[in-house]
């Protein structure tokens, strides 16, 4: 009775599917329409046919947060005015919500005018001929822009290029803000020395589980806290490996950290670090900042963080709140071990954002030419500062040619960065806008780190990433947890290379890093 | 006699139950409530949990407002939530009426369309293609036609309607009255609870929304405030990126909270006498 | 589906008589203002349901922006997509904690709501039941990331209120949060407890619909509040209670991805990583447009296949079902 109402329904399906199929081959396949057509209930002020006075509508996207409503955005108004622009920025907080958006805007035709992709996005959206190709245009159009960058990273434009054509203008990287960081008031109550070598950090994590740094006569506190394996990144640089998936130099050869014979020895050491008891138990499950939130609780003596999380103004506060006394410094330089004394491994030369244009654009010569002006100009000396530190006179003042940042500046200034397409020079900047933590941010850029190059590497198509990563976050800490004995690591990379394709990931990796000349 | 005393013990364990339930329910908001509301070192002092407040500030409430425009995107979400339940039910008793008549010829076929959509669906890509197309991209549209009608609603209304007695129709029918009219004197408001649960199902809904306006919008004025709350609540989750970044405290994200929730939870104590409207029927009846 | 129901259908069989026909239509033009209110709704359904239905074929091809849905190439094979899932070292594991979960859920879940809405109907303290009702419905507007704050107040390892009393009674604590033993059962507990009070409303609106001389009559006959609810409360939402049954097993396949995507860890990922969080970790590092639309048509399937069933069932049992 019932199952028999399926032929018309069937039947109406097919029809109305079928209607709909020829119905919407149009709206899908116009992309190379672009913007302009893009929305039909907009103004008509905004386009770029009307008169000169009127001002070119640019739509920029990216993933960040923090951006102000557009009334209040003072860099918005500025650039507008000087550019003659309606610059229209989304900002999307959730990295994996603006992924979405952006597949969607793009695949309905609808591109913004400028946005952040990532690496692997470049690739894939200009191997479908979406992308503006830049070649053309970064030696002469976009020179300012050029310059700028490579003033701070001589490789950054390498970087961005992908089978000798760039799609994408990199903005300046970041520099490194992590360390191992210690409870230095703990040193003193133990009557410790600020440990220099893994094994002295072996025992001076020891003396915080089990002697009571913090008085309150509970054995309550833990050596080291942090989140997952990244926690313990001292300890593979110690044993000079640069962690584990890392692609890095080693011996004049590209070194994934998984294959580095190292790596056994180091997982050995942690594995004796959590033997002991001086670990935080929920190490491994630690997520959402809750690690910090330990050690300034006082639960914990060590953590391998940023100097972002731990020595800001307002987080100095919080944990001089909960203990007056609590002091936390980093550990300068690097503990040594048996392979060097290193901050783990750093990508020093990966671009911090790969900004792209739409192939649509080249169409809409003006608007194009806009979106130029526009990244030229932030990297220009003038735009640059403006995007930096805001309007003069009332987010700094000069003296002597040197920017001094006023109240509003700590207030307001905390979205500019959006702005700063291209980058900014980030020693200078960062003296500037975090004067209290100048010395922190000085031993963070200036600590030993092994050089890895992750950012060249573009994992092959029909390899399953989050399957490998899995399998690999699995098994590592079974073997320092001691639930898989380490002697079968060669048995666990090859389940990896065999049943999880981790070598052709490696082979990839090893040839992109050659190919772009890192690694002779 | 005994029954009294049979009676008395019912009504105790229910109460105890019942209590049972409210507290359990209660201990995790009180949290919440009381950590929006105490200083940030205080909670951090107290390994993060705080269940009754010593000391009292609104500096968190007043941090959330100076940030991210939070009144106006107050004001989009209740106009959606208000002008998007009463599309939404107006459309979904029209569906679910015809639906209910169980002599409606070809009312398999409708039904079955009604269910598959609960199972089946296009995509965000087809479905965003969609919204552009009937123009709604960057309007406040976008946040309530896509989703004007809900399936599942549409079955619990029905599945209501149907509860009603056949001779009540039969009756309105004899003196003449057209379906339109039965549907809105007769039905509706027997249908008090059902109409009540529906249109909350639908309002908190609303009220919660974020992803189509993700989707659908590239004007920050047009976000509703879930979008802004859940900024707030995937900032702190996330490792900082940008030095600059300003990592929400968890009194910030407590506040943030009650802030988006407190307006639709007011809202529920004054529909509860809704759902005892049982006796509107018996009096008709008889 | 045997091929004989395929043509039992009145209104298309094509052997009726003009006159059988005419009395067809006249039924219909007889029914004209039922389908004048259906009209808005089915546009409705056609355009924003409907309409984007053609994108389900993405499931078989290799979905590339620049050409659009259907201009995509075919997928070769045409399984493709299906069979990058099923190939998977961790496929039947995702399966297996898929349907688990769900049926875990599904099992202990059910019941609860219809439970709490019964002792609200019995409650007689007005202000008392009223606050119960506001209190229950109010987890439901916590979002996962709170929730999980709160599960880690309790049941942390470390520093969780429970652990804490465990260890003070001389026990050792239990790791509820990362241990595969406990994992499940947080994660039933926790959806339970965040959609008890939202669930029993349907319930409540439910009993406010049931005559309320049935109660009176029963009274009278000198009936036990035990079994004015066996014969008459739950008889008077078991339609509801079916309806929601049937509605959920649809939802079979979907065992809360928000929830555990917040609440897992390495250490649970072997009973706890389903099909949602795989394609949205997949998805994460390449975004497969194609693979996440096999896997939800598959998942649909599924949800299809036990709709129609338990609907078939619902209706042998004497109910009258979604149809």
């Amino acid at each position: 009775m019932n199952r028999s109402k399926w032929v018309p329904l069937s039947l109406t399906a097919a029809l109305v599917t079928g209607s709909l199929l020829a119905g919407c081959s149009s709206g899908s396949g116009s992309t190379s329409g672009g913007d302009a057509a893009a929305k039909p209930g907009e103004s008509a002020s905004a386009s770029p046919s009307a008169a000169p006075s009127a001002p070119v509508k640019i739509q920029m996207a990216m993933a960040a947060s923090g951006l102000p409503s557009p009334e209040n955005d003072d860099i918005k108004k500025t650039i507008d005015k000087k550019l003659n622009t309606d610059l229209q920025l989304t900002a999307i907080a959730s990295g994996e919500d603006y992924k979405n958006q952006i597949r969607v805007r793009i695949s309905g035709g609808n591109f913004p005018d400028l946005f952040s992709v990532e690496l692997a996005d470049v690739k894939e959206f200009s191997d479908k001929g979406l992308l503006l190709d830049l070649t053309p245009y970064i030696d002469k159009d976009l020179k300012t822009a050029k310059d700028f960058v490579l003033s701070e990273q001589k490789e950054i434009i390498k970087k961005a290029t992908i089978n000798n054509k760039l799609y994408a203008i990199p903005r300046i990287g970041d520099v490194p803000f992590s360390t191992m960081w210690i409870r230095q008031d703990w040193l003193d109550k133990l009557n410790l020395k600020m440990p220099t070598t893994l094994d002295e950090m072996m025992a001076v994590a020891k003396a915080f589980t089990e002697q009571d740094p913090d008085g309150n006569g509970k054995k309550d506190t833990y050596g080291l806290t942090g989140a997952k394996i990244g926690a313990f990144a001292s300890v593979f640089g110690g044993f000079g490996a640069g962690g584990p998936g890392t692609f890095y130099e080693k011996d004049g050869k590209v070194m994934n950290g998984y294959y580095d014979p190292a790596m056994p020895d180091a997982l050995k050491f942690i594995k004796s670090m959590i033997d002991a008891g001086v670990v935080d138990p929920e190490i491994m499950t630690n997520k959402a900042n809750i690690e910090v939130q330990k050690a300034f609780q006082g639960k914990a003596g060590m953590i391998f963080r940023g100097w972002t999380d731990m020595a800001k103004d307002e987080f100095v506060a919080q944990y001089k709140a909960i203990n007056p006394n609590a002091n936390w410094v980093q550990i300068s330089p690097p503990l040594k071990g048996p392979g060097g004394a290193y901050d783990g491994a750093y990508d020093y030369d990966r671009p911090s954002r790969y900004w792209v244009i739409p192939k649509a654009l080249e169409k809409d010569k003006a608007k194009l030419q806009k979106v130029f002006d526009l990244i030229n100009y932030v990297s220009s000396a003038e735009g640059n500062r403006l995007v930096m530190y805001g309007l003069e006179g009332k987010h700094y003042n000069l003296k002597d040619g040197k920017v001094i940042p006023t109240d509003l500046m700590a207030k307001e200034g905390n979205y500019f960065n959006l702005y700063q397409i291209t980058g900014r020079p980030n020693k200078e900047y960062l003296e500037i806008k975090f004067p209290n933590q100048a010395a922190a941010t000085d031993v963070a850029i200036k600590a030993p780190r092994i050089k890895a190059f992750d950012s060249s590497v573009l994992p092959p198509t029909g390899y399953n990433k989050a399957d490998a990563d899995r399998f690999a976050e699995e098994e590592l800490i079974k073997f320092v947890t001691g639930k898989r004995p380490l002697s079968e690591y060669p048995d666990f990379l090859k389940t990896f290379e065999t049943t999880f394709q981790y070598k052709t990931f490696v082979e990839a990796g090893e040839k992109q890093i050659r190919d772009q000349g890192f690694v002779k | 006699m005994v029954r009294k005393g049979e009676d008395r013990l019912f009504q105790t364990v229910t109460m105890l139950i019942l209590a049972l339930v409210g507290l359990v329910s209660v201990v995790p908001l009180l949290y919440v409530f009381s950590v929006s509301l105490t200083p940030f070192a205080e909670v951090l002092r107290h390994g993060g949990y705080v269940l009754i407040p010593k000391e009292i500030t609104f500096h968190a409430y007043k941090k959330l407002f100076e940030s991210s425009g939070i009144p106006r995107a107050l004001g989009v979400t209740v106009y959606i939530t208000v002008v998007g339940t009463m599309i939404n039910l107006l459309l979904t008793t029209l569906v679910a009426y015809p639906l209910s008549r169980k002599k409606l010829p070809g009312r398999n076929i409708f039904l079955m369309m009604v269910v598959l959509t609960i199972l089946f669906s296009g995509g965000i890509i087809p479905t965003y293609l969609i919204v552009k197309a009937t123009g709604l991209i960057d309007s406040l549209w976008a946040l309530i036609l896509p989703g004007a009608v809900n399936s599942f609603n549409v079955l619990i209304i029905k599945s209501f309607f149907e509860q009603l007695p056949e001779e009540l129709f039969e009756s309105a029918r004899i003196d003449g009255a057209r379906e339109f009219r039965i549907l809105f004197t007769l039905v509706i408001p027997l249908s008090v609870p059902a109409m009540i649960t529906v249109g909350l199902f639908y309002a908190v809904g609303h009220w919660n929304s974020f992803f189509s306006a993700i989707m659908y919008m590239t004007d920050r004025s047009l976000y509703p405030l879930q979008v802004v709350v859940r900024e707030i609540l995937m900032l702190s989750q996330q490792q900082v990126e940008n030095v600059e970044e300003q990592v929400p405290t968890v009194t910030m994200q407590m506040a943030a909270v009650i802030f988006a929730s407190l307006p639709i939870l007011v809202v529920y104590p004054f529909l509860q006498k809704h759902f005892t409207k049982g006796m509107l029927l018996g009096s008709i009846k008889g | 589906m045997s091929s004989n129901s395929w043509s039992a259908e009145p209104a298309v069989q094509p052997g009726a008589g003009i006159k059988k026909k005419q009395t067809f239509w006249k039924t219909i033009w007889s029914h004209k203002e039922f389908y004048l209110m259906l009209l808005p709704g089915v546009i409705y359904y056609i355009i924003y349901k409907y309409a984007p239905m053609y994108g389900m074929v993405i499931a078989f091809k290799d979905y590339d922006m620049s050409e659009g849905i259907l201009g995509s190439p075919w997928a070769d094979p045409w399984f493709k997509y299906f069979q990058q899932f099923y190939e998977s070292p961790y496929f039947s594991q995702l399966l297996t904690n898929t349907i688990l979960i769900s049926v875990y859920k599904l099992a202990f879940g059910m019941l609860p709501p219809i439970l709490l809405a019964i002792l609200l109907n019995e409650c007689r303290v007005r202000w008392f039941k009223s606050l119960v009702q506001t209190l229950s419905y109010m987890p439901h507007f916590l979002s996962w990331i709170i929730i999980y704050g709160i599960l880690l107040m309790f049941f942390s390892q470390d520093s969780g209120i429970i652990n804490r009393w465990i260890i003070d009674a001389g026990g050792k604590a239990i790791p509820f949060l990362s241990s595969t033993e406990w994992f499940r059962t947080m994660l039933v507990g926790s959806e339970i407890w965040q959609n008890l009070g939202w669930g029993a409303i349907i319930y409540l609106a439910a009993i406010a619909g049931i005559d309320p001389t049935l109660y009176e009559a029963a009274r009278v006959d000198g009936a036990s509040r035990m079994q004015m609810i066996w014969h008459i409360t739950l008889p008077g939402i078991r339609s509801v209670i079916i309806l929601l049954l049937i509605l959920r097993l649809g939802h079979m396949m979907d065992a809360g991805f928000e929830q555990i995507y917040v609440l897992y860890n390495v250490y649970v990922y072997p009973v706890a990583d389903i099909l949602d969080t795989w394609v949205f970790r997949t998805g994460l590092e390449q975004w497969n447009y194609s693979l996440a639309s096999a896997v939800g048509l598959f998942k649909s399937l599924i949800g299809l296949v036990l709709v129609l069933l338990s609907n078939a069932m619902a209706k042998r049992w004497g109910d009258s079902g979604i149809w």
